[in-house]
């Protein structure tokens, strides 16, 4: 009897699980077959859901009618650049916090907590004045230098290093090791798990970047990225008939970051599971 | 002694001084421009210091306009309805996940759109909306459903947006459920169980009070998430009337960076701020009532 409800439930699980499944994937099964239509069958009534013939060039002539190729390029160089500094940055202030005694470190720290509550959206005109100050919004400064630190890089670091054993740093100062060495020698090399898992976050999210890079992007549209590019190609319908060449390079916007999870899929779900952010 | 102490504290301060930099110039001048801005009339195109104050002007004005009171009105539905539609959604499927077969693909699967732009998510789902060429009333259709144009009816747009806000956010909760579900130790329903509990009775009694801190997690960070949506309502939300589905984040988007409104703009992110603090505290509150000392 008991055996017989366990079953029935199993396969409500599956239907509930597979269902949902479903519905998840449709849109991406969507997405990749029409990138590759004729923009006749990608705009026939009622839709079709699969191309006669898939039009592999589809995804070379993007590169053509867009400038697709400086969107990937300028993407790449603003999320790898942030990603550096966060990592430098945050293990720099992580040890600090972690293994140094000083004078302000349990106020400072709080301050680095505290600041991860205000939203985004407070720094937007500041930040713009200050990028405009500096001079900076014809370069790629601007997109990356208002995120070079990351409070929760900080507190991420913070944790990790402080389960780094005190005799290992303890032994290297008997040695006379300066604490740029043992920095560089003994807690970075230990700390790869979480500066991966931090990396892989902050790429993720960087890549996915919009509203700052739309700002900046309208007043310098040579650095565009990937998301503003194809998302005004997108919103200008009218304008911009070849619509069924913006979803190959949606396919391929979403494909470095499909192979970065799929790649360092360890490090990321611990990151999830830490911060309830697909990125930050 | 004290000469190591003093070496330490230069050491630290050596290793603090690009984030004490970054956070004096990007947060705290940052944070007191805008609060400074926000009694000001700016267009950015002088000197802020030649920008002439208007005391709460800006305040008040956010109240008589009525896009503002209707961006605030869209924001909440949104981040409630996103919120708790994610964690309950999210915690069923998570429970479903737990000891079925293959459940790392079925993950990989759900978890998906977490990765994807959020650009790129309103991209695709503005096409499935699509009243004649888009899937969604295609399928709808074979289920005898009338075609509606979801995203430019002001009675369907933010409903069809809160829809692909869940699909895309349910991921990352589900592994979050999931990890919070592993850590209940089994012993406890096989306890349950010779005492004859219903698994019903068991998920009320056992899984849900030991997932609360895991719930409080998700509460609060998708609450500050959602009450900051852009992206998607950006995307999705440009054909219907703004009223129906502009939010706080796009209306200071578009008084800031279009009508070159600062001041007012930066008013309407204080106000913002002051929500989301507010949430936060009071979802603590509620939580801490409810028998949970400390959560940090």
């Amino acid at each position: 009897m008991n055996k017989k409800r366990g079953k029935i439930t199993g396969i409500i699980k599956y239907i509930v699980v597979a269902g949902v499944g479903v519905i998840m994937i449709v849109p991406f099964f969507w997405l990749v077959s029409a990138s590759l239509m004729t923009l006749n069958e990608f705009i026939s009534v009622p839709p079709k859901w699969i191309p006669a013939n898939p039009q592999w060039h589809n995804y070379v002539d993007v590169f053509h009618h867009v400038p697709f190729l400086r969107y990937y390029l300028n993407s790449f160089i603003v999320a790898i650049s942030v990603t550096a500094l966060v990592l430098l940055t945050s293990a720099m202030g992580g040890y600090a916090f972690a293994k140094l005694n000083f004078f302000g470190k349990k106020a400072l720290f709080r301050f680095t907590l505290s600041t991860m509550m205000f939203p985004a959206f407070l720094f937007l005109i500041p930040n713009f004045y200050l990028v405009t100050l500096f001079g900076w919004t014809s370069n790629y400064l601007s997109l990356i230098m208002p995120f070079a630190v990351s409070a929760y890089g900080i507190f991420l670091l913070r944790q990790f290093i402080m389960g780094i054993p005190p005799d290992l740093i303890d032994a290297a100062k008997i040695d006379g090791a300066s604490q740029f060495a043992i920095f560089t020698k003994i807690i970075i090399p230990l700390t790869k798990p979480a500066l991966a898992t931090l990396a892989i976050l902050t790429f993720i999210g960087q890549w996915n970047s919009f509203l700052w890079p739309l700002i900046i992007t309208s007043f310098s549209p040579e650095m565009t990225t990937v998301p503003v590019g194809l998302s005004k190609l997108s919103l200008a319908f009218s304008t911009y008939t070849n619509q069924n060449l913006i979803l190959a390079g949606m396919v391929l916007q979403i494909i470095p970051v499909v192979a970065l999870f799929l790649y360092m899929q360890r490090y990321y779900i611990k990151g999830i599971v830490l911060t309830g952010f697909g990125g930050i | 002694m004290s000469k190591n102490r003093l070496r330490e504290n230069v050491a630290a301060y050596i290793f603090l001084s690009p984030i004490l930099l970054f956070f004096a110039v990007f947060f705290a001048f940052a944070v007191g421009f805008s609060v400074w801005i926000s009694f000001k009339q700016w267009n950015m195109l002088i000197s802020p210091i030649d920008a002439p104050s208007i005391g709460f002007d800006n305040y008040s004005s956010l109240f008589s306009d009525p896009l503002f009171t209707a961006s605030l009105f869209n924001t909440i539905v949104y981040a409630f309805t996103t919120t708790v539609a994610i964690l309950v959604l999210s915690l069923l499927i998570a429970a479903a996940l737990n000891n079925i077969k293959n459940a790392a693909i079925w993950r990989f699967i759900y978890f998906a759109p977490s990765i994807t732009p959020a650009v790129a998510v309103g991209m695709i789902w503005g096409y499935l909306y699509n009243p004649s060429r888009g899937i969604v009333n295609e399928v709808l259709g074979w289920l005898g459903v009338p075609a509606h144009n979801w995203l430019t009816d002001p009675r369907y747009a933010l409903m069809a947006i809160i829809i692909t806000a869940v699909w895309a956010g349910m991921g990352a909760s589900i592994l979050i459920f999931t990890a919070g579900l592993k850590a209940i130790p089994q012993s406890y329903y096989d306890a349950a169980k010779i005492d004859g509990a219903s698994r019903i009775k068991m998920f009320w009694a056992i899984t849900l009070p030991l997932l609360k801190p895991t719930i409080l997690f998700l509460l609060i960070t998708g609450m500050i998430g959602a009450w900051q949506v852009f992206d998607l309502i950006y995307m999705m939300g440009a054909n219907a009337p703004a009223s129906s589905v502009q939010v706080i984040s796009l209306y200071i988007y578009n008084t800031a960076f279009v009508n070159l409104q600062m001041g007012r703009a930066s008013a309407a992110a204080m106000i913002l701020f002051v929500i989301v603090l507010i949430i936060t505290l009071f979802i603590l509150r509620i939580f801490r009532q409810g028998g949970i000392e400390s959560y940090e």
